[in-house]
């Protein structure tokens, strides 16, 4: 009888251990002595679910649910392949261009006058597929195109809203301040309007990955025509460095990465030991979106974005990097009013209705994309 | 009429002996039974007390119809030929069946003999099941009418020593009347899970058998599987498993229902000592509860939102299949013992 009640502890353990982290996403190892009692993963939990509870009060139920089981992706068109094909491969798979369909639908509207807002500024010549709301079909893995680069990047379609409102237009000086591993990098190139690319990143083992992905995507003759130049920086000093430069500026800063503490131990931000290094986020971000913001020439734009849900990192950075610029340089920065962006987009993504400033996508079991944070700004002197 | 009844002239003899506590009869079946087994026909009858007559001879018509109905071959065939079946279709009313089910019990198993087919409700009659349930029992299980009456009384008296006689074989035998027809040894290794895996007393093993019969029909291993879910991931004690009938559930509907209130933030499995930060959702309100009721009140969630969680957690659960059957890494650490209760 010895037997089966070992097993049965051991199940406990598994079950009881396991209890918050969905199966697919755990880490694997074994039991040791040495194991955690508290894994990071679960702190995670335990904060957003003191933090967010408050944050999204009614809201956070169905938020977490999301953020606990698998997201859903977009399929980014790499315009460098034979992406007309491409397309209509993925519209085989039944999923469908959200931008041209966003478009097109206000377009639509425009026309019968039922919208009276202007068009919006968006940046141009993105294609990205995704499966309608509550369908959880994948996309198979992107593959070698006949052209030499790969036919599709696969990436949370909430990650190219940033981009898409950074407002691109051809011959635009742009600057990626944190870039790895390189999917808005890459979006910005499928804009086709960067005249020259700076992608930064301070971790050179991140813009390792972040040339593999230009490698795989880019042409080579392109990537050097556009400029790309791949950098390993510490962001915060770009203003020093390049000041009144880049036409657009994106500033996509590390944070608490919400989705990705909750499945990932390793490295997770939520460790015991980066508590220090947590708590020191917003601070960081302010500096990065302060450094984006000097580097910017007056009149340009810069897109602050975030994959967390936290106030503190999204909207907080934000005014308090406003009030920083008018107090310590002068210089004055407006936030843009992205709400016709967030009509436009709302039939792929659910958005959060109360920013106070930018805006937010949820994550959402009918369209698990996000949490994605962004915000537009001109720099107006 | 008159016609039906030449032919099968016993009948009348028959029913006319019945007719005076007609309108009783179903409500007695059981004690009449005892009766009737008691005394000898006749007698038995006769001194029950006579009621009028005009709705008699209504009913009485309507059997004879029911006979008639009998497919010819059914009617003259059978080994004791027609007296068994009118004997037959007497004693079933005796019992309390109605025309209508005699008639259907009839025709299950067209080429069994009538007498087996007494035989076999005989036995259901005497371990305290009504004639309804024994009708819907024999209609969902008809190989139950080709038992050996000698192994139906074996399993009788078996299932009485689990403490499942009297009223309480009504339920298993509407849920799982395979519990007459299963293999003794498979009956014998869900007794056996349920004792000496999942540590339930024997006064638990025949609550649960009588109050989830269908655990009879599941795989044991997968019930050890539940029962580990229960006690383990979910937290729930095991008079609890038995009070609330957790096990009755399938195994997808309770983890549905569970992980998509535990990902939401509405259920937490308890520590140690057995707390929790939140105050969990009563098990009726997870489990017994339409899904309609379940997302409105318990998990506070729409249904299209809870249709995607269902495809995704199947996903979940198909790439990376359930460790309980199978062997897995972790096999080498014996260490790590702890009591169970
Ligand atoms: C959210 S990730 C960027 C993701 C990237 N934009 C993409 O879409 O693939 C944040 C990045 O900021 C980088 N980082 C952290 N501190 C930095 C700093 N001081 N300067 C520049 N980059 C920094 C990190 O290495 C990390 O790769």
């Amino acid at each position: 009888m010895a037997a089966p009640i070992v097993r049965s502890v051991r199940e406990l353990m598994r079950l009881v251990d396991f209890a918050l982290v969905p199966r697919r996403h755990r880490h694997k190892k074994k039991w040791a002595a040495t194991e955690p009692k508290f894994p990071a993963t679960q702190l995670a939990l335990q904060n957003f679910d003191m933090t967010y509870s408050v944050q999204f009060e009614d809201l956070w139920p169905s938020i977490r649910v999301s953020l606990l089981s698998e997201q859903k992706y977009g399929a980014l068109v790499n315009n460098f392949a034979d992406w007309d094909c491409v397309s209509a491969r993925l519209e085989q798979l039944n999923a469908k261009d959200f931008v041209s369909e966003a478009i097109s639908h206000w377009e639509l509207e425009a026309q019968s006058g039922h919208s009276a807002a202007p068009s919006p500024a968006y940046s141009p010549n993105l294609r990205c597929f995704t499966f309608a709301r509550g369908d959880v079909s994948r996309f198979p893995p992107s593959r070698l195109g006949s052209l030499g680069v790969m036919d599709y990047y696969l990436m949370d379609a909430a990650s190219l809203l940033p981009v898409l409102a950074l407002g691109l237009h051809p011959g635009d000086t742009v600057l990626d301040l944190c870039a790895a591993p390189g999917g808005k990098t890459l979006a910005l190139l499928q804009t086709l309007c960067c005249g020259n690319l700076a992608a930064n990143d301070l971790s050179t083992s991140r813009t390792g990955r972040l040339q593999k992905v230009l490698q795989s995507y880019v042409p080579q003759d392109i990537r050097e025509k556009n400029q790309v130049r791949v950098t390993s920086w510490d962001g915060r000093k770009w203003g020093e460095l390049e000041g009144d430069t880049y036409d657009r500026v994106l500033v996509d800063v590390p944070c608490t990465t919400d989705r990705h503490s909750l499945y990932e131990e390793e490295n997770n931000i939520f460790q015991r030991s980066r508590k220090k290094e947590r708590q020191m986020l917003p601070m960081l971000q302010v500096q990065l979106l302060a450094a984006g913001l000097l580097a910017t020439r007056p009149g340009g734009h810069v897109v602050y974005s975030t994959c967390s849900l936290s106030h503190l990192q999204n909207e907080y950075v934000v005014q308090g990097t406003i009030e920083l610029l008018a107090n310590q340089y002068s210089i004055r920065v407006q936030v843009e009013d992205l709400s016709h962006f967030r009509k436009l987009f709302m039939d792929t993504f659910c958005f959060f209705q109360s920013c106070q400033v930018g805006e937010l996508v949820l994550p959402n079991l009918m369209a698990n994309f996000g949490p994605m944070y962004f915000c537009k700004l001109h720099r107006l002197t | 009429v008159l016609n039906l009844h030449r032919q099968i002239p016993l009948t009348w003899v028959c029913l006319a002996k019945l007719m005076p506590h007609l309108g009783e009869q179903k409500r007695t079946a059981v004690s009449l039974f005892r009766k009737l087994t008691t005394t000898s026909n006749g007698e038995g009858l006769e001194e029950l007390p006579l009621i009028g007559s005009k709705k008699h001879v209504q009913e009485l018509k309507c059997r004879a119809d029911l006979v008639h109905c009998l497919p010819e071959k059914q009617r003259l065939s059978v080994d004791g030929g027609p007296l068994t079946l009118e004997k037959v279709v007497c004693s079933l009313l005796h019992m309390g069946f109605s025309d209508a089910h005699i008639n259907e019990l009839l025709s299950i198993q067209p080429h069994a003999s009538p007498q087996q087919l007494l035989d076999v409700i005989s036995e259901f009659i005497l371990l305290g099941v009504n004639p309804e349930p024994v009708y819907v029992a024999l209609k969902k299980s008809p190989q139950l009418l080709k038992m050996p009456v000698g192994q139906i009384k074996k399993r009788s008296s078996y299932l009485r020593k689990l403490g499942l006689g009297e009223g309480k074989l009504k339920r298993v035998l509407h849920s799982c009347p395979e519990i007459f027809t299963m293999r003794q040894r498979d009956i014998d290794d869900v007794i056996q899970v349920l004792k000496e895996k999942c540590l339930f007393t024997m006064q638990q093993v025949t609550e649960i058998l009588h109050r989830c019969p269908n655990v009879l029909q599941g795989n044991p291993s997968e019930l050890e599987y539940k029962f580990q879910y229960a006690y383990f991931r979910m937290g729930i004690k095991h008079v609890d498993i038995v009070r609330t009938e957790f096990l009755k559930y399938s195994l997808t509907k309770i983890k549905q229902r569970h992980i998509y209130l535990e990902r939401l933030g509405r259920y937490q499995t308890p520590d140690k000592k057995g707390q929790t930060q939140i105050a969990n959702p009563l098990l009726k309100d997870i489990l017994r509860v339409p899904e309609a009721e379940f997302l409105a009140k318990t998990a506070c969630s729409s249904a299209e939102e809870f249709v995607v969680f269902k495809k995704l957690l199947a996903r979940e659960e198909e790439e990376e299949p359930e460790s309980s059957t199978s062997t897995e890494e972790e096999e080498e650490e014996e260490g790590e013992e702890e009591e169970l209760c």
